[in-house]
């Protein structure tokens, strides 16, 4: 079964910055009526905000809530995937979130 | 050289830890590229990049071998490197020039102690590189396990390409997982013939859920890859190999093979991966511009690169040097511009001119000739005077120095001496000519004894430069017992005054330097700083300073060995306008030295080994007792079926004749590797012990 055939997947917002390679930040999930009702998130990080580092998720699509992690991602699952407004996994590779997104969607 | 477009070359290596089967893949990579008509043994001595005396009577690898062959219209510089910890330093030059690497990794032991090594190394240099974990076949095999290890130690995200079918001497072929079939080897033909068919029902639920594995891994790498993906709910097989060479030559995965090269079964599809997955010298960054002296490497990450291009202005890397009967070849990778014969080129290293006569293709030891190299390529030049290991050749339009090269710390001393007077002249000669070709061989002559000194990376490295000696340049010797490369350094500051003076009738000697002695790092080196200010001691005579401290601080204070990791900063001095000269002041220095080093807390330095015992498990008490009383620290004990990894850090004096030792305290079931880690201060008595020895 392709991945596609539950949601339409879209790339979301792309990293910005002098210097920065371009790098999408997120993966949209799109039902069929062109809803977006997933997301898959990439931590970012660390990011110094006074003298703490944390990792960083936008839990919105226009990352206008961010939400800071004081840790590293455990075993490097530098992805969150979210259902909604919550988050339902997370995993090292998107693929794995879009995954994890579609096993959730497919619960009764 | 080159008739084939950039992208139709691969540059590669191949590298493992001993007896995992490199030769042996090189062997049939040559046979099946048709390069040669029949299959060389290791065990044999007849392989084709074994072409030395000593490699063919060991079996094993001590220089790496160039060769060429050509597999689906793309060129393969392949270079076979040693696995012996003793000859790091063939690897070590190698990687610095490959583009990529297999590096191969035994199905039964996984990865060992020199694969960990080795691949550091490459991770130094970023090559991109595939495993092959090679003997399937041997019993005792385990993919799954050796693939496991992967992880363990060396800490990288593996990507299985394929999985085996069958194992041990059931071992029949492979699951192709980009493909999705399956790879069947038949009997006969010496593996040259095999045929592609579904996979084996036993397998299809464990290929599919690798495959899984590999689209999530690969395709994450390339965001358009993903949206086909998503579009499509798969990818085309060109898009999945695009992503899986994007991901290696990042570093992402690393992609891994399987089979067994010494029955012939898994050669080709890693040919194919060398061509799909490893880059061609254009899809590389370039090589890095070195830095000048004293600017740090963190704060220039993104230095100028040299990128390939045939028709930029030269510039090459002269990474090996060696001396047969027709004289002194050096081989260069090129990186960019181009060569003819006749034409002539900076070494900038050394700021002269070199002007190329012959320059040939090597295929291991035979040569044919070629008129032209151009970036890319792996060539052999005959005749330059004075280019060594590690030097650029460059255009003197464009004088680039390019990145330089780190050599290993020689930790063995042997004396050398030869049997007759009249040999004197060409021992000096051909140790001279055998140290040219190896950085990690070094030369000194002992200011005490007259002896001359040979620094090695161990015994049998020693063994195989005194063999050489005796073959290539009719040198009988007669050698000392190995002995440790003691170093002496400081363990704390101390300002040091002397004056020099000798004015007693005709013209005198007069030098006053007032020098700060303060330890550094280990690995710090030698530093020299100069303070001096308003004149006290002339600008003309401040080289004289360094150099005598330099010379002095070959022979230490407290044994006579050279003296390491410690600045040394000239910050006043007096001078005699009609008596002052470079000579005092270099005699003043050597003086000062062998006087401030004595208040600076001066202490001995011993090479400790990074020591892996592999012993069955009724030996493990004896093994680890031994250690103990070799004034051994047991790292960590590890088991691994019925055998047991012991790793300790020993002290390389102790472990004189440890392989005798170990063979018969366990029946001879038991192997050792060792591996210089660090230097440590020796304990008081050891240190009261070697003060006498050499008093």
């Amino acid at each position: 079964m392709g991945i596609g055939s539950r949601l339409n997947w879209m790339r979301g917002r792309q990293e910005e910055g002098a210097g920065v390679t371009p790098r999408t930040l997120e993966w949209i999930g799109l039902n069929d009526a062109g809803e977006p009702i997933a997301r898959v998130v990439r931590v970012q990080g660390p990011l110094l905000t006074g003298w703490r580092r944390f990792s960083a998720v936008a839990r919105d699509a226009e990352a206008k809530v961010v939400d800071l992690r004081p840790s590293e991602p455990p075993d490097g699952a530098g992805w969150l995937a979210c259902l909604g407004g919550q988050v339902v996994g997370r995993a090292a590779l998107p693929l794995q979130a879009v995954r994890a997104v579609e096993a959730r969607l497919g619960q009764p | 050289m080159s008739s084939m477009s950039l992208d139709k070359i691969r540059n590669i290596g191949i590298t493992a830890h001993i007896d995992a089967g490199k030769t042996t893949t090189t062997e049939r990579i040559l046979y099946y590229t048709g390069v040669s008509h029949k299959i060389g043994e290791v065990h044999d001595g007849n392989t084709t990049t074994d072409y030395m005396e000593q490699e063919r009577e060991r079996g094993i690898t001590i220089t790496s071998a160039a060769v060429t062959c050509e597999w689906q219209n793309h060129r393969i510089n392949i270079i076979d490197t040693p696995g012996h910890i003793d000859f790091n330093i063939e690897v070590n030059r190698s990687l610095r020039v490959l583009d990529g690497a297999i590096f191969i990794i035994e199905g039964v032991a996984g990865v060992q102690p020199q694969s960990e090594t080795n691949w550091r190394l490459a991770d130094r240099y970023n090559v991109p590189r595939i495993i092959f974990i090679n003997k399937l076949d041997r019993t005792g095999a385990d993919f799954y396990r050796a693939f496991a290890t992967l992880k363990e130690k060396l800490d990288i995200v593996a990507l299985p390409l394929q999985l085996p079918i069958g194992i041990e001497d059931q071992f029949l072929g492979v699951v192709d997982l980009v493909e999705m079939k399956a790879i069947i080897w038949e009997g006969g033909e010496l593996g040259a013939k095999y045929h592609y068919e579904d996979i084996p029902e036993d397998l299809k639920a464990a290929a599919a859920e690798h495959r899984q594995t590999l689209l999530d891994t690969a395709v994450s790498v390339d965001e358009k890859a993903m949206e086909e993906y998503f579009e499509n709910g798969d990818v085309t097989i060109e898009t999945l190999k695009r992503c899986i060479k994007r991901g290696t030559i990042d570093g992402d995965f690393r992609p891994v093979l399987c089979g067994t090269a010494f029955k012939n079964k898994g050669v080709q599809p890693l040919l194919d991966a060398v061509i799909d997955y490893l880059p061609s010298p254009i899809d590389v960054p370039g090589i890095a511009v070195a830095l000048d002296e004293g600017v740090d490497e963190s704060e220039h990450p993104e230095r100028r690169r040299i990128k390939a291009d045939p028709k930029a202005p030269f510039a090459g890397l002269a990474f090996k040097i060696i001396n047969d009967k027709f004289g002194t070849l050096t081989f260069v990778r090129v990186y960019a511009g181009t060569l003819k014969s006749g034409d002539t080129v900076m070494n900038t290293t050394k700021d002269h001119r070199e002007r190329i006569g012959r320059m040939f293709q090597m295929h291991a030891d035979k040569r044919e000739a070629i008129t032209e190299v151009e970036a890319g390529d792996i060539a052999a030049f005959v005749g330059l005077k004075d280019t060594g290991t590690g030097d650029t050749l460059a255009s003197a339009d464009r004088p680039v120095i390019l990145e330089r090269m780190a050599f290993p710390v020689p930790v063995i001393d042997i004396s050398v001496e030869p049997r007759t007077k009249e040999a004197v002249e060409k021992m000096t000669l051909g140790l001279q000519k055998l140290a040219g070709e190896d950085p990690s061989l070094r030369l000194r002559t002992d200011q005490e004894t007259g002896q001359t000194i040979l620094s090695g990376m161990g015994e049998l490295h020693l063994e195989i430069i005194i063999d050489r000696l005796r073959r290539e340049y009719a040198v009988d010797c007669n050698i000392g017992a190995p002995q440790v490369a003691y170093r002496e350094t400081i363990s704390k500051s101390h300002t040091e005054t002397y004056t020099h003076k000798k004015q007693t009738g005709g013209s005198g000697q007069y030098a006053e330097v007032k020098v700060i002695f303060e330890p550094m790092e280990r690995n710090g080196g030698v530093v020299f700083e100069n303070k001096v200010v308003g004149g006290s001691v002339p600008r003309e005579y401040i080289p004289a300073v360094e150099k005598g401290i330099k010379v002095q601080a070959d022979t230490g204070v407290l044994a006579g060995f050279p003296t390491v990791d410690f600045k040394y900063t000239l910050v006043d001095g007096k001078y005699h306008d009609v008596d002052s000269s470079a000579l005092a002041f270099e005699i003043a220095a050597k003086a000062c030295f062998r006087a401030g080093m004595k208040n600076a807390g001066p202490i001995i330095l011993e090479p400790i080994m990074d020591v892996e015992v592999t012993t069955p498990n009724d030996h493990v008490g004896d093994v680890v007792g031994d250690l103990n009383r070799r004034r051994g620290q047991i790292q960590n004990q590890e088991s691994s079926g019925s055998t047991v990894i012991v790793r300790a850090h020993v002290p390389l004096k102790e472990m004189f004749g440890y392989i005798s030792h170990l063979r018969s305290m366990t029946k001879g079931r038991a192997s050792f590797t060792m591996q210089f880690h660090h230097y440590d201060p020796v304990p008081r008595n050891i240190a009261d012990e070697i003060m006498a020895k050499s008093a």
